[in-house]
């Protein structure tokens, strides 16, 4: 046995021959990306000033982090770091409005799929707040809050909220009645069914809530800093394209897409996993 | 024999879902089930079996009439009542333990108690091993073993049951027939059955309710003089006090089927 054959039987048993299979497959268009961009800096088709080269954008980090000091200058968000400072205060402008919209959304949905009077009340007013986009609040967000992070956290629950209301609504009214009734007889009361049957049963919905929310509610976000912002990565890629840095600008995009790839994989993926695919409420790949 | 479940002259009437028109589902029922006896109730569909058995479960409200157990009346549901439903009823997010034990768990019996008490319906309904199984890991059969014991595990003065065994095949119907003769010997419970089955009912029930089409009344009751012991299905079907009771229950059943389709 050679040292390739080897290896490749390791990683294959490290990571199991389906999910390599599937993470080979899924990257095709990210290596067909790639070259493509490669052999546009090796063919000069197109000038750096447009696109840049790839050793231009991972410059670009170090350039960003220069004079950074060390971890605790990351961790205090201090300017001489900027890539992770910028980084850093996207992704918490992001938790706060998770932690605050997404139990707000789901307990105002499920009591509006429970309550026909409740829901009354609210579904006109939420499709009236989701028929304007996010960004279209900005101007009167900046006049309201001013500039900074009152303005993109109530720019992200607009979107945060809304989406997890109308899942968490919808998930709740897709339950079927005798879960509800079984609980009733068994001596539960209304605060049981919630917990016990609302909150589980509406979770495939939950779930997709908070996929789209997420993803909504980041480009919210960037949207947000751009205009709104004095930190964040819509803010560093709105500052790097007034100075025609092409380099902070790609490299922003790419930190973008990843870190909500990541959220999807590490989070919603495993919470997901625990939920939903072990009650078997979705179907599974096989 | 003492009197557990009262009904006297209870009717009910409601909005139909879609047209808005008024149905009458059930009139005038007057009936009595004794104290640990296993009553089945038959009848055409749409007879409003279902609607009798929502009522008593508290599910229902009603206005004409009145049901007590115990001489306490129905208003609401409790957990002196427990429902074995037509579907599978148990939580998908909850294993076959946790649904067994949820009774006790909304009682807010202790743990070691309630593990106890989850273990023995565990072992009553032959479900030894699935503890840790999610509802969508078992078979129908299992499924409704399950609902059965979740209902028993709660400990109710009666039990209410709907259809119970109508969705799973007839293999396993025969089985979990046999099984709740079974149960019923053993915890003596006062048990109220509805079927559409005429055999199901014959085999099961001390007594037969045979209802009317639409709106229900309670047309006959039929009596099964067979001991809890001799009933199986490998020697009932010989059984002459069997086979009179189904028949009589049958023929009442197509009198009501054929009268419907004029």
């Amino acid at each position: 046995m050679n040292a390739l054959t080897k290896f490749s039987l390791l990683v294959q048993g490290r990571f199991g021959r389906k999910r390599l299979r599937r993470i080979g497959l899924g990257s095709i268009p990210f290596i067909f990306l790639l070259t493509l961009w490669q052999m546009n800096t090796t063919f000069e088709w197109l000038a750096p000033v447009f696109i840049p080269s790839i050793g231009g954008v991972i410059d670009a980090i170090f350039i960003l982090q220069s004079d950074c000091g060390g971890v605790w200058d990351i961790l205090s968000l201090d300017n001489t770091c900027l890539m992770t400072t910028h980084i850093l205060s996207s992704i918490g402008r992001v938790l706060l409005a998770a932690v605050i919209g997404i139990p707000l959304g789901i307990i105002f949905g499920i009591l509006a799929g429970m309550n026909r009077l409740i829901s009354t009340v609210l579904e006109p007013v939420g499709v009236f707040a989701n028929s304007i986009s996010g960004i279209a609040w900005v101007p009167l967000a900046i006049v309201w809050f001013g500039v900074g992070w009152m303005t993109t956290l109530f720019i992200m629950l607009n979107t945060v909220f809304w989406l997890m209301f109308f899942n968490a609504m919808l998930g709740t009214r897709g339950i079927a009645k005798v879960y509800e009734q079984s609980v009733l007889t068994l001596g539960g009361s209304r605060w049981n069914i919630f917990i016990q049957v609302y909150l589980p049963g509406a979770m495939p919905s939950i779930i997709t809530g908070m996929r789209m929310s997420l993803g909504f509610g980041w480009r919210a976000l960037i949207a947000a800093e751009m205009i709104g912002g004095d930190s964040g990565l819509g803010f560093m890629i709105f500052t790097a394209a007034e100075e025609f840095n092409v380099e902070q600008v790609f490299l922003g995009v790419i930190v973008i897409s990843i870190i909500y790839l990541a959220t999807d994989h590490y989070l919603l993926g495993p919470l997901e996993k625990w939920t939903i695919h072990r009650w078997g409420l979705t179907w599974k790949p096989t | 024999m003492t009197a557990k479940l009262v009904v006297q002259g209870l009717s009910h009437h409601y909005p139909d879902e879609y047209t808005g028109v008024s149905v009458h589902a059930l009139d005038d029922i007057n009936l009595e089930v004794n104290d640990g006896e296993f009553v089945a109730i038959v009848g055409p569909s749409g007879c409003g079996k279902t609607t009798l058995l929502n009522i008593l479960a508290g599910l229902l409200r009603y206005r004409e009439g009145n049901a007590t157990v115990d001489g306490k009346k129905i208003d609401g549901p409790g957990p002196d009542r427990g429902v074995v439903f037509q579907e599978h009823a148990i939580l998908p997010w909850r294993t076959v333990a946790g649904n067994i034990g949820h009774g006790l768990e909304l009682q807010k019996i202790p743990r070691q108690e309630r593990q106890d008490r989850v273990a023995e319906y565990i072992e009553l309904v032959g479900l030894v091993g699935f503890e840790d199984r999610y509802p969508h890991e078992l078979s129908g059969g299992m499924k409704q073993r399950c609902a059965v014991a979740r209902t028993l595990c709660a400990d109710p003065e009666i039990m209410l049951m709907d259809e119970p065994f109508a969705a799973v095949d007839a293999q396993t119907r025969i089985t979990l027939q046999e099984e709740l003769i079974r149960i019923a010997i053993a915890t003596k419970k006062t048990i109220l059955f509805i079927t559409h089955a005429v055999d199901e009912a014959a085999f099961l029930g001390d007594r037969c309710f045979v209802f009317s089409r639409r709106p229900g009344r309670l047309r006959e009751t039929v009596h099964i003089n067979i001991p809890r012991a001799e009933r199986n299905w490998g020697d009932i079907a010989a059984n002459p006090e069997f086979v009179r009771a189904r028949d009589r229950i049958l023929a009442l059943v197509r009198e009501e089927v054929i009268a419907d389709d004029r």
